[in-house]
């Protein structure tokens, strides 16, 4: 008897020791991580800031989708930010501000009218306005491997009627209670009781938070134990605000794709498309009733469900007092008020991808996803949007069984920034991101390394100068010879050099190659900034290797620049949680090509587009706009490729198949359309003509290759680098009179030269 | 070839009185490349657009000129060269912003970085001044 009572004794010590030690180590649990969870945020990704002011390239509907995706909501005459009225061209917003890294942009009421797809005046309060933003689109974040989303809010900012109502639903007595209630679970049990299921849980907000913070779903009387516990001891560190507040900010309610919607701020933007202070009292009555059950009460699944749980909430809100009977009848009688159908969110994996990647190559998966973060991005929705459908409708015009895939990336090659991005036809989809993982040959896209590692020697090459354009054998060791071939399976005999670039003749560049060097060309590519992919062999000089378009928009950004090697960014600024910027990704760039010699090269990019491979560029464009650019196709027609710049963006096209199968497209019959069509709807400015010190213009007669003087046969306006124009003088001088039609190149200088 | 060529040319001044009387457009003179086939999804030409960006974009960015020379003054280099990428965003044709950007380099003795920033500069200079005072970097 007395051995049976110690030894009850002694199990019931060892149960209170272990039970006490096991709430030490909850204790431990709850206050070393309590406060980290309450700041568990995912990185935010923002698009770039819609610049402002009077001249402004920007189109009246293009700002009006901005606005649209950011969320502003049309209205007779705005009150609040937020809000925008329109008429015909002119817009009266009301901006909602913003912080951006190292200066904020008041919240303000503007007037801003456009004409001819620029803004035409920009005022407030009567008074003009030189320079202001938009605040930034939202357009995703970066997760958590278990995918929760949240934004966080302060309990000031959150509207009162919000957490009276959420009391009033799920806790009466929160500020009460010690962490759990026996009323509560008195009356949870008698609902229970009545309706011979389980309809009410009985559970605290402060035992709701720990369970979601810390425990399983599991319904177990030890889980449930151990809950009760932890609530209480979380009441013990913490105040019923700081709890109340974190509660706001983890309830779970709801899931967008694989992303979990996390707290009321980021619900009210998910469903709402609008900030959590601003819902009326209908919107807020149908979040909190979704807590219950966030699938079952789904309004975009579930609308009647929905509204009927809102309704009750609504009542329960006016029964305690929250609301007056007749605000609840008035918000009753409200439709759910969702605003989804413009949300942008997570429509650009491709992008964010990229962003991603950057990152990651500085910053930790788990900093990114719980920090905070604010990644300012130089990305563009506007471009990407016409990226988009200029992609879709040229590629469902060129293959409607839908095979074919496509790329692209684009790029503003003045500070490197690439502003659009697509990973494959189907923009949305988050799968293979063929604009940075794509390894494909690129086809005559690589000529450009030869023909700018020749101009490079002015003292042997010109645009002038003859190549030949006729068969050639390469032997190399231990591989079958070489024989490259023309694409019209021709031989062209004797050509200028410019001219073998604009048409792309195959022999003559592999020739010049050959006489260059392999070796000269690798180091032109790589200080063009291609450095990888590019095998020892002949055939690279026609674009053999493995390169994705990312790889492209980097070695044609540098010949767009002028020969400033860039690498490409998409983070502008990086700002922690508490508003400090941590971290500014600045321009740079280093001159790795010699600015005359790209000069004479852009000659040639020019031409491409006015008399060679690229002209069906003009079936889209306006005929005075002037563009440089490169076709690339790839044996059989796997590949169709197309990398091109205008006045203010640069573009890389790429269409092919995934299993590697002909396109039946070339360059010209297939990438260089879709990028035409989006330059013609989305860039502003044509190529200007900037002649760099150093660098001349001469007439040259195109057949002899020697100089001649205008008006005369064959007269050609060529540039040269000072003192490599050709030695010898057709007997023709300056003819006078006007020919009548001038060449393309002449029209550039007005008759300066 | 050289009646070839004048075919080809008639055509091309052809196609271009054709499409000039169907646009309405004034065409700048050049010569076009003979196009035979059109397509029915052929978007509107576009109208000549501005040549050296914005006409009015100066007076967007100059306030960001004068708040990164304040901002140099104090040694905040960084911020200065962001009021300036921002001012180059606005108007990325403009010399000045170059010149104020290679001006900051050089003040936080970067003088490589202020080199290759005039150099590029040098490209969008239109004036005397301007030119020489980028230039200057260069030599």
């Amino acid at each position: 008897m007395f051995r049976t009572r110690h030894l009850l004794l002694k199990l019931c010590l060892f149960v209170l020791v272990i039970g006490g030690l096991f709430t030490i180590f909850l204790d431990a649990r709850i206050t070393a991580t309590f406060s980290d969870k309450m700041w568990d945020l995912p990185a935010r990704v923002y698009a770039r800031p819609l610049e402002l002011f009077d001249g402004a390239p920007v189109d009246a509907d293009d700002f009006a989708y901005e606005l649209r995706v950011l969320g502003y909501r049309a209205v007779n005459s705005p009150r609040n930010p937020g809000q925008f009225s329109r008429y015909r061209d002119r817009f009266d917003v009301y901006t909602r501000g913003f912080d951006f890294p190292g200066e904020r942009e008041a919240s303000r009421r503007v007037l801003i009218e456009f004409a001819d797809r620029r803004v035409k005046r920009l005022s407030a309060g009567g008074g003009a306005v030189d320079l202001m933003r938009l605040d930034p689109v939202h357009i995703g974040g970066i997760y958590p491997q278990h995918g929760e989303d949240r934004a966080l809010v302060r309990l000031n900012e959150v509207p009162e009627t919000l957490t009276l109502g959420l009391m009033a639903v799920e806790d009466r007595d929160f500020y009460a209670h010690w962490g759990f209630s026996i009323t509560g679970i008195a009356r949870a049990a008698w609902s229970n009781l009545r309706s011979g299921r389980v309809v009410a849980g009985g559970s605290t907000i402060s035992q709701q938070l720990v369970k979601n913070y810390y425990l399983t779903s599991e319904r177990t009387i030890v889980r449930k134990l151990v809950e009760v516990v932890m609530a209480v001891l979380l009441e013990l560190h913490y105040d019923k605000e700081q709890i109340l507040e974190s509660y706001i900010n983890e309830v779970y309610l709801g899931q967008e794709g694989r992303r979990s919607v996390h707290g009321f701020e980021l619900a009210s933007q998910h469903y709402f498309d609008a900030p959590l202070a601003t819902l009326g009292l209908a919107q807020q009555a149908l979040l909190i009733g979704m807590i219950k059950g966030p699938s079952l009460y789904n309004p975009e699944r579930n609308p009647e469900r929905a509204l009927e749980r809102r309704n009750v909430v609504l009542g329960v809100m006016a029964e305690q007092g929250v609301i007056s009977p007749a605000q609840a009848a008035v918000a009753k009688a409200m439709p759910l008020g969702l605003n989804r159908q413009h949300s942008i969110r997570g429509s650009f994996p491709a992008f964010l991808d990229l962003v991603r990647r950057q990152l990651r190559q500085e910053y930790r998966d788990e900093d990114l996803a719980t920090r905070g973060l604010s990644i300012f991005t130089s990305f563009d929705p506007v471009l990407q949007r016409q990226l988009e459908r200029s992609t879709i409708t040229v590629m469902d015009q060129l293959d409607s069984s839908g095979e074919l895939q496509s790329a692209a990336v684009v790029t503003h090659f003045d500070t490197g920034e690439v502003a659009a991005l697509l990973g494959g036809r189907r923009a949305k989809f988050a799968g293979f991101n063929r604009a940075l993982d794509a390894r494909r040959p690129a086809g005559s896209l690589l000529k450009p390394a030869v023909y700018l590692a020749a101009l490079e020697k002015p003292r042997q090459y010109s645009l002038a100068t003859e190549l030949s354009d006729t068969p050639l054998t390469v032997k190399t060791a231990g591989s079958p010879p070489w024989q490259p071939q023309n694409f019209d399976r021709q031989s062209h005999g004797p050509v200028t050099l410019y001219k073998a670039l604009a048409k792309s003749y195959n022999l003559a560049s592999a020739r010049l190659g050959m006489t260059l060097g392999l070796a000269e060309v690798t180091d032109m590519l790589a200080r063009l900034g291609v450095e990888n992919g590019v095998p020892s062999v002949p055939a690279l000089l026609l674009g053999a290797g493995e390169y994705s378009p990312i790889d492209m928009a980097v070695m044609y950004q540098s010949i767009a620049a002028g020969g400033f090697r860039m690498p490409l960014r998409s983070i502008r600024d990086i700002v922690d949680a508490n508003g400090e910027p941590l971290r500014r990704y600045a321009l740079e760039y280093d001159r790795t090509a010699s600015l005359q010699a790209v000069h004479l090269l852009h000659y040639a990019l020019r031409a491409v587009m006015r008399e060679g491979t690229g002209q069906g560029a003009y079936r889209y464009l306006g005929q005075g706009f002037d563009v440089a650019g490169k076709t690339g196709t790839t044996n059989d027609g796997r590949d169709s490729w197309f990398a091109g710049f205008s006045g203010d963006l640069l573009a890389v096209i790429w269409i092919g198949r995934d299993d590697n199968g002909s396109t039946r497209l070339t360059g010209s019959s297939g990438a260089l359309k879709v990028w035409a069509h989006f330059m013609s709807k989305s860039s502003r400015q044509p190529l200007a003509y900037r002649m760099p010190d150093g660098v001349e213009p001469h007439w040259v007669d195109e057949r002899s290759g020697s100089l001649t003087g205008k008006g005369c046969p064959h007269a050609k306006l060529l540039p040269f680098i000072k003192g490599s124009q050709p030695g010898s003088r057709t007997d023709c001088g300056d003819v006078k009179k006007d020919r009548g039609i001038r060449d393309w190149f002449d029209t550039l200088f007005g008759g300066k030269e | 070839m050289m009646a070839f060529r004048a075919t080809a040319g008639l055509l091309a001044l052809g196609y271009l009185l054709v499409l000039g009387g169907c646009s309405g457009l004034t065409q700048p003179s050049g010569s076009v490349p003979a196009q035979t086939s059109a397509e029915t999804d052929v978007p509107a030409a576009l109208p000549e657009a501005h040549r050296s960006g914005s006409p009015s974009a100066s007076a967007a960015w100059q306030p960001l000129l004068e708040k990164a020379q304040s901002a140099t003054r104090r040694g905040d280099y960084e911020q200065a060269l962001a009021y300036l990428e921002r001012a180059q965003r606005i108007d990325p044709d403009s010399a000045e912003v170059y010149l104020g950007m290679a001006q900051t380099h050089q003040a936080r003795g970067d003088s490589a970085r202020a080199r290759t920033t005039a150099e590029r500069g040098l490209l969008y200079c239109t004036s005397n001044r301007l030119c020489n005072a980028l230039r200057a970097f260069v030599q």
